[in-house]
């Protein structure tokens, strides 16, 4: 049997980071990923922060993949400007939320998790095969066991020969398998979940610096609350990438149970938004019908043609509207001057509507659907994030911080990944890996975490800049509950005090008073309509149908289902028929069943189902993320 | 050199686990009717010469003779039980120069026999590599995957072939290959080398034909034919090679071997045991697989355990999320047409729906669309298939 | 123990893909509008070599035969398996060759490649248009022990063996699995189900660190690559190119078909004129001609 140092199972940026601090200190680590590539499986909101606490330390990515981070990782846009938007069907009322989005902070960059996955697992493989071990994506991890006698930790997979290690980091996030193997703690349940649906939608960078009013290396991130709810709990987010737009709803699980609605709905409420529709505007080809009276073989001809073109005349264009591509391209010679390129495109276009009748019209272009559930980390940290020799991180041992619009995951477990390679390193040193030395060890570094901290109290400093950014809302839409809270968080001399009491009450009793229709419906709703601004749409965007968004999402299925129906009648089961992002269940005559062919791997139905991950290279291909 | 040194069509022949293949009788079913008119045309009496290599084969003999064949030559040997490439190609090169074997076929013209003028293989995973060295060793051309053969006298104009000069090759087989995109076919011509410095003669004129292009000939138990034993000289250094293991992947169901498939889909729900036992034996009437629609195999429909494990299994499952077949023919039964579905089955040859909704998607993407319900259509069609058939084995 | 010293065949075709293929109005195929690019079969067959560098160690060289710009199918086949040696074989001369002559180029390369060959590999066949001769031809020539399909495969570094299995897809029964042990040197064909076996994790981990090798090559390519004209091959004139074709493309034309999109008729169930009508039509469907 092979013999390894360390095994890191799942390779999300928490499993990466784990990797690469290791590798740096000299120890040997086997990072597994269940997806065909490192990233394919992984999807973010996405914004990456860097913080500076002024209390305590937390691993940032530049302490772990060096200060030069910034200019050579594959960031978005640096986050310069955040909103909050209170909606209504017409109308919106904006906040600025930068200085609260700035505190305590080095940076926020919005980012695609495939490209930046792929980023971290080149440098982190890198420094891994210097100590012997690596990266291996395509394997899935199907059991641990233990063999006390010898002191052999066993890694069992779908793929490869079983190996034994000395110690393990499960990096598998929300749905971790491995927790399930351990049973290191339960299921994440409903009230301890949010989950998000995203559309990437595509548009030139020079578009979006122009819609957006920014300058090419700066981004905006908004948030949307009120009417674009349906009345549910949560909430829309839209972020610049550089030639993307990420859109997204992220909702208390919960509160969609209490009462179910399709994902991709509230995700195109969001999209139907007028301010959202205007955002996300651009010009758009529409094909024209092909004469089905033609033989098959013309109309394949004129088919084929008309997705030539459209491609062709996407490339220029996607060159033509950006200035560093353009400028790439001009400087390696493909053409000679912005005008050759200028000319190109033209000519295309010319093509198209001349010789096929392609038309131009004013719409949205989205690339790519997901989900995601989001562990909240308020409410289902793990007290004690370790079994045996195995460490959970990030997403797995249920860690992130939401707290109002701070919304921050991946940093939590990049900050998690370091702590555990640390203290792992410390037990590969002295060749102890029990519970003490190990596992209180790392529990201990985790509670010092100050984001862990944020996940058990409010602070108050982040409080009052929240607060002084809504100074401009009318304080009579509150409710008695709401605005006695924020009176006294408002009075810069009793804020101490009031949030101390309120820590005193704890999370558990002020949660449902924060994160309540109240305030991410009603208020928001009315908000908008008594102080808004009235804006209007100059075209309806032509959503894509729910099997659209699939059929464009890139597969390879697993002929085995890796999910199994626990209970078919299941009351929880019948609403997942709703509730399913990519809709693989349906019931007929009170039954429901399961076609997991489309399925994303989100997990949302994981509570009542026998839940795996596919086998290796199976399953859902983000190309995005 | 001439014309006469060239004679006859060898027909090498496949067979598996003690069984012919089809493809077998059907090349031999082509080069039939390709020789009786050849024979007729050029007043000549060259045979179709089925070349066989096993072991414990002896018997098949009678039946490639029943078949078409004028005479079979069957190398039969312990060493040739496995399909080994180099031991399979030196026979039948062996086989393909031999004058002996050449003498018995046609003593007329035995002296001056160097090769076959023709020599079919069938283009699969045997017969595709099997003619590709044959045909290196014998030093000719060969033209692969072919659906459509013609035989004729041919002028042809070739800028290196004949310098540019119109030069007249005799008995040349035109050979058809569909190209890759289906629409085009290319016709290969296999020339005799017209270059007097060149010492080659570009005989045999080979081709590897596709199966279930041809149909055989009926079998004629009276036709009788020539059976030549040939004793294989096997090079010590070949029997290094070994087949360790031969196993048949077994698949309960199977859509590749038959030509057509019949389908059913929820409209058996009203009794899905009796309906789906009415499927059964109309499929059994065209020799077809059976498929089902993807909610079929949620088992969501009550019906017998035999029943519902024989059937209603994922393995039948046509559709995006299950089997994407081609048959010729596609009956199907109850089935709405849902997009999942269509993108199994749209390249079907001839697609017939039986549904009593006309409005069902399915109408668009058949070419016959019987309106009516199963229970009362398919004993119809049973019915009238029983009895055309005999009408065909009447006459 | 000798490490492995393998050779890939490898082939420049169009890009089928929608969004690539260009037709002319004639529908023939557009070369000129449509992308070229490694053979999807050709990069099974590199992905194949690849499999025994990682696995035992060995030295692999990329040949193709063809135009100048088929320098980026070796390129790609490069970064799939990691070459060592990239060979082009290019001139005018060699244009137009059938399946009989191409080995002959082919073979004289593989043999002009420094070393005792061990094994050969080469695609299933083309996508367009070439059907699977090239391979077993130049396994002929080369006087290697040819097996095809083959779907995996492992070698006894000691014995100096291979054991491959292969995947017989006969029409009328069912598939049939081989296992074919042979002594080196060989030359697989490998079927489009060809499948890796790595077992174990330090394998994997090699796979990953060739495979980070072969993309650093693969950009520099070029200083791999070598380019061989006739002359420089060294080859007999007179069995090369068209001039060592027996076979020639004569004509091409339409296969008369072109079904447009289907148009149901529609029958009564009920009427046995019908029905009699319907099983007429089936029964023909089943005896026409099948192109496939």
């Amino acid at each position: 049997m092979e013999k390894y140092d360390v095994a890191i199972i799942g390779g999300g940026s928490a499993g990466l980071a784990a990797l690469k601090q290791l590798s740096t200190l000299g120890k040997q680590a086997v990072l597994l990923e269940a997806g065909k590539k490192v990233g394919v499986k992984n999807i973010s909101g996405g914004i990456l922060y860097s913080k500076k606490p002024n209390k305590g330390r937390v691993y940032n990515v530049e302490d772990i993949y060096g200060q030069n981070f910034v200019n050579e990782a594959p960031l978005q846009r640096k986050i310069t400007k955040y909103l909050l938007h209170a909606t209504s069907k017409d109308k919106v009322f904006s906040m600025d939320l930068t200085a609260a989005h700035e505190y305590q902070s080095n940076f926020g960059y919005s980012v695609l998790m495939n490209d930046l996955n792929a980023w971290f697992a080149q440098s982190a493989d890198e420094s891994a095969q210097k100590c012997g071990g690596g990266i291996v994506p395509g394997v899935h991890v199907n059991n641990i066991s233990w063999d006390d006698e010898k002191e052999r930790t066993i890694i069992q997979t779908d793929e490869l020969d079983e190996f034994q290690v000395k110690a393990v980091i499960a990096a598998d996030g929300v749905n971790s398998e491995v927790a399930q193997i351990t049973r290191a703690r339960p299921k994440f349940s409903a009230v301890q979940l949010y989950q998000g649906v995203k559309a990437i939608v595509k548009l030139p960078e020079d578009i979006i610096n122009e819609t957006f009013a920014i300058g090419a290396d700066d981004g905006e991130a908004h948030l949307f609350a009120g009417d674009i709810t349906l009345n549910h709990l949560g909430g829309g987010f839209l972020y610049t990438n550089r030639d993307t737009l990420s859109v997204g709803a992220v909702y208390h699980f919960d509160s969609l149970l209490d009462s179910p609605i399709e994902p991709n709905t509230l995700l195109d409420a969001l999209l139907k938004n007028p301010m959202i529709t205007e955002l996300i505007k651009d010009e758009v080809p529409v094909r024209g019908k092909i004469d089905k009276t033609l033989e098959k073989e013309k109309q394949m001809q004129i088919r084929f043609a008309v997705t030539k073109l459209i491609k062709t005349w996407y490339e220029i264009r996607d060159v033509y509207l950006s200035s560093s591509r353009r400028k790439e391209l001009i400087k390696t010679g493909k053409f000679n001057s912005e005008d050759e390129i200028k000319s190109k495109l033209s000519e295309t276009r010319e093509k198209m509507s001349s010789q096929y009748g392609i038309q131009f019209k004013t719409d949205y272009v989205e690339d790519e659907y997901g989900a995601k559930l989001i562990p909240d980390g308020k409410r289902c940290r793990m007290k004690k994030p370790y079994h045996k020799n195995v460490l959970f991180v990030g997403d797995a041992a249920g860690r992130g911080v939401f707290v109002g619009p701070r919304i921050e995951g991946l940093n939590v477990g990049i900050d998690d990944g370091v702590r555990a390679a640390n203290a792992i390193a410390r037990a590969l040193e002295k060749n102890n890996f029990s519970q003490g030395y190990l596992g209180e060890y790392y529990t201990k570094s985790i509670e010092e975490s100050p984001y862990t901290k944020d996940m058990k109290e409010i602070d108050k400093e982040y409080l009052k800049i929240f607060i002084d950014a809504t100074k401009d809302v009318p304080k009579d839409i509150l409710s008695a509950k709401h605005s006695l809270v924020l009176k006294l968080m408002s009075s810069g001399a009793i804020r101490s005090m009031a949030a101390k009491f309120v820590n005193v009450l704890g999370y558990e009793r002020l949660l449902p008073v924060i994160e309540s229709e109240e305030s991410y419906v009603k208020v928001p709703t009315e908000l908008a309509e008594r102080s808004g601004k009235t804006i209007s749409s100059s075209y309806t965007p032509s959503i894509p149908l729910l099997a659209d968004r699939i059929a464009k999402l890139n597969y390879n299925d697993d002929k085995v289902s890796h999910i199994k129906v626990l209970n078919p009648n299941n009351d929880f089961m019948k609403k997942l028929v709703m509730l399913c992002p990519t809709k693989c269940y349906s019931e007929e005559n009170g039954q429901v069943t399961i076609q997991h062919e489309g399925c994303i791997e989100c997990g949302t139905c994981s509570e009542q189902t026998d839940w795996k991950h596919p086998r290796g290279e199976k399953g859902i291909n983000y190309r995005y993320g | 050199m001439t014309e006469e040194n060239y004679r006859h069509v060898y027909v090498v022949i496949e067979h598996i686990d003690g069984k012919l293949l089809p493809v077998s009788l059907e090349m031999l079913g082509e080069a039939r009717r390709l020789f009786d008119d050849f024979n007729a045309r050029y007043s000549s009496n060259e045979k179709i010469v089925a070349v066989i290599l096993g072991n414990n084969i002896k018997d098949f003999s009678k039946e490639l003779i029943e078949y078409g064949a004028d005479a079979v030559v069957c190398a039969d040997h312990p060493e040739l039980k496995d399909l080994r490439n180099t031991i399979h190609t030196k026979v039948i090169s062996q086989i393909a120069l031999d004058k002996e074997i050449a003498s018995r076929i046609e003593p007329d013209y035995a002296k001056e026999f160097k090769k076959p003028r023709y020599i079919f293989f069938a283009a699969d995973s045997i017969g595709r590599h099997l003619s590709s060295t044959v045909l290196v060793e014998l030093e000719s051309g060969l033209a692969s995957d072919i659906n459509k053969l013609v035989i004729h006298d041919m002028t042809v104009t070739h800028q290196i072939k004949t310098e540019g000069k119109p030069t007249l090759f005799k008995k040349t087989l035109e050979m058809y290959r569909p190209d890759f995109s289906g629409f085009l076919w290319t016709t290969i011509l296999c020339l005799n080398n017209t270059t007097p410095s060149i010492k080659r003669e570009y005989y045999p004129q080979g081709c590897s034909i596709i199966p279930g292009v041809f149909e055989p000939i009926k079998p004629d138990p009276k036709r009788s034919g020539e059976i030549i034993f040939y004793e294989p000289k096997i090079d010590e250094n070949d029997l290094k090679v070994k087949v360790l293991s031969h196993k048949i992947v077994k698949s309960e169901v199977d859509f590749e071997i038959r030509k057509a498939v019949v389908s059913f889909g929820r409209g058996i729900k009203d009794a899905p045991d009796e309906n789906i036992k009415l499927v059964v034996e109309l499929a059994k009437q065209l020799d077809a697989e059976i498929g089902i629609s993807l909610p079929i195999s949620k088992k969501l429909l009550p019906a017998s355990q035999a029943i519902s494990s024989t059937y209603m299994i994922p393995a039948r499952v046509i559709g995006t999320s299950g089997s994407k077949i081609s048959p010729m023919l596609y009956v199907a039964i109850g089935i709405s047409g849902a997009m999942q579905h269509i993108a199994g089955m749209q390249d079907s040859e001839f697609v017939v729906a039986i549904n009593p909704d006309e409005n069902s998607p399915i109408k668009n993407e058949c070419d016959i669309f019987i309106n009516g319900r199963m229970e009362d259509v398919i004993p119809l069609l049973v019915e009238e298939l029983k009895k055309q058939q005999q009408v065909v084995q009447a006459g | 123990m000798e490490p492995l010293n393998l050779a890939v065949i490898v082939k420049l075709e169009p890009d089928f893909s929608e969004g690539n293929v260009s037709y002319k109005p004639d529908g023939t195929l557009n070369r000129n509008e449509t992308k070229s690019t490694l053979g999807p079969h050709s990069g099974i067959a590199a992905k194949a070599a690849f499999y025994a560098k990682v696995k035992y160690g060995a030295k692999i060289s990329v040949c193709s035969m063809g135009p100048p710009w088929a320098d980026i199918a070796l390129q790609q086949a490069q970064q799939t398996c990691d070459a060592d040696v990239l060979h082009l074989y290019s001139d005018r001369i060699f244009a137009g060759a059938d399946t009989l002559a191409t080995a002959e180029t082919l073979k004289t390369g593989i043999e002009k490649m420094q070393g005792k060959m061990d094994i050969v590999f080469s695609g299933h066949r083309a996508s367009d248009g070439e059907t699977g001769q090239t391979g077993p031809q130049t396994a002929w020539k080369l006087g290697f022990t040819f097996i095809g399909n083959v779907i995996s495969y492992d070698v006894n570094l000691e014995k100096r063996t291979v054991v491959a299995k292969c995947l017989l897809t006969l029409n009328g029964v069912p598939n049939v699995i081989e296992e074919i042990e042979a002594p080196l040197p060989v030359f697989l064909t490998i079927d489009p189900s060809y499948k890796s076996n790595f077992t174990t994790v330090s394998q994997r981990i090699a796979f990953e660190k060739y495979q980070k090798e072969a993309y650093e090559r693969a950009r520099n390519f070029k200083q791999s690559l070598k380019v061989f004209n006739i002359d420089e091959l060294g080859v007999d004139k007179t069995l090369v190119g068209l001039a060592g074709s027996p076979t020639i493309v004569y004509q091409v034309e339409r296969i008369p078909k072109g079904k447009a999109t289907r148009q149901a008729e529609v029958f009564d169930g009920s009427n046995s004129e019908h029905i009699r009508k319907v099983v007429a039509k089936m029964r023909e469907a089943l005896s026409a001609m099948v192109i496939k």
